[in-house]
């Protein structure tokens, strides 16, 4: 009754924008929060995968172990989904809705041009997805207001598209390994910057 | 000459629920719930006079087996609270 009384009660001009202040950063740290568990997620998958197939092309000398790639969206959604569930009443606000956009964006182009990069046109594809990884890291960066995130992003699209040019073969796969420690260290970012 | 301030809004448990809603595109009971530290029986009652006052819509469904009550700011409600801290600002600033 009396928890009730306290929060009904009638505030001064300062308490109120304060009040406004508190629960919209409370509730923007809890939302952002459970973003930083899918870049952590996703970057260790990334990490795992990339390296996981790296070792298999190095001993058997084979690339068809690339096909290995397309596990990795039919393993990590099913682990987002049961994730979420677990924070099933977390809301979502516009950055956070942005952000998985752009993530799925990224995913549909490079699940897509990885097809057509293997039954119609051959192309370097390292180097197109190095660039989109660094698109997609870049602007989460900017949506978040984070310049290491930003620049992070910016290495791994330029340096990516560099060094995929300059290293042929399974050697190229180590960019993406490269891209998956940079996803966790986003997550372990937002968690930080959010705490 | 100080605005006046809209006494619908200003409330404490009131203010905390639009000042959620006004940055998500909608939010589950539990969640207003856990965020204001309030008790089910009084923010019901609150979401309630909101939702009178045509600043929030509030649907009623099930999530599983689960009743689940999804509260969502109007256009009305964004532009009350806007007025709202516009004239808390005057306030403060005077």
């Amino acid at each position: 009754m009396e928890k009730n009384n306290e929060q009904n009660k009638e505030m001064t001009a300062q308490e109120s924008l304060s009040l406004i202040s508190e629960m919209l950063n409370n509730s923007r740290r809890i939302i952002l929060q459970n973003n930083a568990k899918h870049f952590m997620l996703w970057g260790i998958l990334l990490t795992v995968t990339s390296l996981a197939i790296y070792e298999l092309w190095h001993i058997t000398g084979n690339p068809i172990w690339n096909c290995a790639w397309f596990a990795m969206p039919a393993l990590g959604f099913p682990i987002v989904r049961i994730l979420d569930r677990k924070n099933s009443d977390v809301p979502q606000n516009v950055i956070n809705k942005q952000l998985g956009l752009i993530w799925l964006t990224y995913c549909i182009f490079a699940v897509t041009i990885s097809v057509i990069a293997m039954l119609v046109v051959p192309m370097n594809i390292s180097l197109v997805i190095a660039v989109l990884l660094g698109f997609a890291e870049c602007i989460s960066g900017f949506l978040l207001k984070n310049w290491a995130i930003t620049i992070g992003g910016f290495i791994l699209g330029i340096g990516g598209a560099v060094a995929t040019s300059m290293i042929y073969n399974e050697a190229q796969l180590l960019i993406f390994t490269l891209g998956g420690i940079i996803l966790v260290v986003t997550g372990l970012i937002i968690k930080f910057q959010y705490k | 000459m100080f605005p006046k301030l809209d006494p619908i809004l200003h409330s404490e448990l009131r203010l905390a629920v639009m000042s959620i809603l006004a940055d998500v595109e909608s939010a589950e009971f539990s969640y207003l719930r856990k965020q204001t530290n309030s008790t089910a029986g009084n923010l019901s009652v609150q979401i309630d006079k909101l939702s009178a006052a045509g600043y929030i819509t509030v649907e009623k469904g099930f999530k599983g087996k689960m009743p689940c009550t999804t509260c969502k700011i109007t256009p009305e409600g964004i532009e009350a609270f806007n007025n709202y801290v516009n004239a808390l600002k005057e306030y403060i600033s005077l």
